[in-house]
């Protein structure tokens, strides 16, 4: 029984961490309408850059996000403007291409700088842990979890309280209307391709200090993310933060219970029968789903 | 007529090739050309109703695994162990039936995406089956009935037969009531249903041609280069996105692009990948991604289209013999 709230636990808190990654996710999918196959990719790059802060600058991982975010930030508008832009309008299949290739020159853009190898970074606090109760509770992901907790809090803040979050959730709502009425588009596009790309950089920085990084963990991170949204219905914020901790439990109790090498296969199965069975997710779809190929 | 004397000669040529040049490196060049050509063709038949998958390797390991497992651990000759192969396969096929009936666009191919890996995890788990990383050798016993050659020139013949018979299977397919069908549904799914088109049993159809054709592949791919090992079997790199590059290069759901695609793509691939992935791991790829995006954006109906306009200038047939290179949408 301890054993089990243990799993639970440190599901919970990794599940923090996908929830974040998995927002992201969904802020570019619910306001641009793509699909992102190189949104794991946007992780990976800003854990490379996690890393090599670390050891190239001794940057503390935590205090690293002031720059890995603004970075990744600029980078998702960059493949807002210059990649996703040009084919906005042109078909679902072009899309699909486009973000597939990305997504293998990312990856292979770290392979070439970083090789293979599995890296992480060393920090004092990597193994200490606090116990509670008779559970222990690892330090660096209490904090990832409380850290992401805060983030999520500030971006539903954002946007409901803001002018450009208000902006955000009409597009969202109806891209024409929202056009017609004086919201420019295009920029619009850009902030929030960015934003989403800082949410999932800094997720990438909060997971670096307990998880290995290496050229092909984008494509995990992006199924993950996937696995996230549909299950908690594509486009919607909330059922993205819940999907994100219930796949952090999910992960950490196949992994124990069933296997590790099996516990991404677990949550794929998940997904595919998500699909299959309740394709509009546990919570409700957004708006616009149809378009991506949910019925 | 021109055009089929054009393919006759074709045919000829590709027949007696090995006579007068035979260079293993060649050979061996050639020999990919042919098995991404019928690759791609297979993934192409799914492409032609609209539907990107990249999942192949699901599809090829699969089989691979099938007749290997079958012919290193009972002894069972390929030839033999491709049946309960194809068997295998179709079962994954119909797996993945669901999905594609019920999904569309992004969601189909990330679920296929899902598919090829569970699979290549259960591989590297499943130790008593497939020796999980380490990987199977398949037994080096020359001869028809192992299908392992000291020379590489029965392979030519084998994957020159497997390319030819499936660029004829996709014309065929093309051509049918159900090409048309499919190409109905790749431009409107409900119009198409609403037109009385069994969409269902259409897609069905192209499924398990596609899989068929790339669990074909797999049986006797595995036999060319005697091991198997997960990584390789379900690769995606290798069974499912180079497949699609070269049909989005050569011209997404047409007959011919995949032909051009993998012609122009194998030995850039091959290229790439002595040169400038020695140069630096990973380069070849990097540049791979950045074409796949290029070609996107500044050819998004691939090469064939424009191809065929001139090669139409240059002939003077009326026969609209090949089709057009398309929007699928």
């Amino acid at each position: 029984m301890e054993l089990f709230i243990q799993v639970l636990v440190s599901g919970l808190l990794l599940g923090g961490v996908y929830a974040l990654l998995s927002v992201g996710l969904t802020l570019i999918f619910g306001v641009v309408r793509i699909i992102n196959f190189a949104h794991g990719e946007l992780m990976m790059m800003a854990m490379y850059l996690t890393y090599w802060l670390c050891q190239a600058h001794q940057i503390d991982p935590y205090l690293s996000v002031i720059i890995v975010a603004p970075a990744l930030f600029l980078v998702g508008m960059g493949v807002q403007r210059f990649i996703i832009q040009p084919i906005f309008d042109s078909s679902a299949l072009m899309k699909i291409f486009v973000t597939v290739g990305l997504f293998i020159a990312l990856q292979n853009l770290a392979l070439m700088l970083f090789k293979a190898d599995f890296r992480t970074i060393q920090t004092s606090y990597a193994m200490s842990t606090l116990e509670v109760g008779g559970i222990s509770i690892s330090v660096p992901r209490l904090i990832a979890f409380c850290f992401a907790l805060v983030l999520l809090g500030g971006l539903f803040m954002l946007l409901k309280l803001t002018l450009v979050g208000k902006a955000m959730r009409a597009v969202a709502e109806n891209r024409v209307v929202a056009e017609l009425m004086g919201i420019r588009v295009q920029r619009l596009y850009l902030i929030t391709f960015g934003l989403g790309s800082a949410m999932t950089g800094i997720a990438g920085a909060l997971l670096l200090p307990f998880t290995y990084v290496f050229p092909t963990v984008g494509a995990i991170y992006t199924l993950l993310a996937f696995v996230v949204v549909v299950l908690g219905g594509l486009g919607n914020m909330a059922g993205a933060f819940l999907g994100g901790l219930f796949i952090g439990l999910i992960e950490s109790i196949s992994g124990v219970y069933i296997s590790p090498a099996l516990k991404e296969a677990v949550y794929f199965v998940i997904f595919i029968l998500t699909l299959l069975v309740r394709p509009q997710g546990l919570f409700g779809v957004g708006k616009g789903t149809e378009e991506v190929g949910l019925k | 007529m021109k055009q089929r004397h054009l393919l006759m000669a074709l045919a000829a040529g590709l027949l007696v090739l090995p006579i007068f040049y035979s260079a293993p490196y060649f050979l061996h060049l050639v020999i990919m050309i042919f098995f991404y050509i019928a690759l791609t063709e297979a993934w192409n038949i799914l492409a032609l109703c609209g539907k990107v998958s990249l999942g192949h390797a699901a599809f090829f390991g699969l089989a691979a695994y099938t007749s290997a497992i079958l012919c290193i651990k009972k002894g069972v000759t390929p030839w033999i162990g491709l049946f309960p192969a194809l068997l295998v396969t179709f079962i994954g096929a119909a797996a993945l039936a669901i999905p594609l009936l019920r999904l569309r666009g992004p969601m189909f191919t990330l679920a296929s995406i899902a598919f090829a890996e569970v699979l290549r995890r259960v591989a590297m788990v499943w130790r008593d089956l497939t020796a999980g990383a380490e990987g199977l050798t398949i037994p080096f016993v020359p001869g028809w009935q192992n299908l392992t050659f000291t020379t590489k020139i029965p392979y030519y013949y084998i994957f020159l037969i497997l390319a030819a018979g499936s660029v004829y299977i996709v014309h065929r397919l093309y051509y049918s009531a159900t090409g048309h069908h499919l190409r109905a549904i790749a431009s409107d799914e409900e119009a198409a249903q609403a037109l009385g088109i069994n969409t269902q049993k259409t897609q069905l159809i192209a499924l398990f041609w596609s899989a068929g054709i790339t669990g074909l592949l797999g049986v006797f791919y595995t036999q060319y280069v005697y091991m198997i090992e997960p990584e390789w079997a379900f690769s995606s790199a290798l069974f499912c996105l180079q497949p699609a590059l070269n049909g989005i290069i050569g011209g997404l759901g047409t007959v011919w692009g995949p032909v051009i695609g993998s012609v122009l793509m194998t030995p850039l691939g091959e290229y790439l990948r002595s040169y400038l992935g020695a140069l630096q791991q990973g380069l070849n790829f990097f540049v791979y991604g950045l074409v796949l995006i290029g070609v996107v954006m500044v050819l998004p109906g691939g090469i064939v289209s424009p191809l065929l306009s001139l090669f139409k200038r240059w002939t003077p047939s009326k026969a609209p013999a090949l089709d057009q290179g398309g929007k699928v949408r």
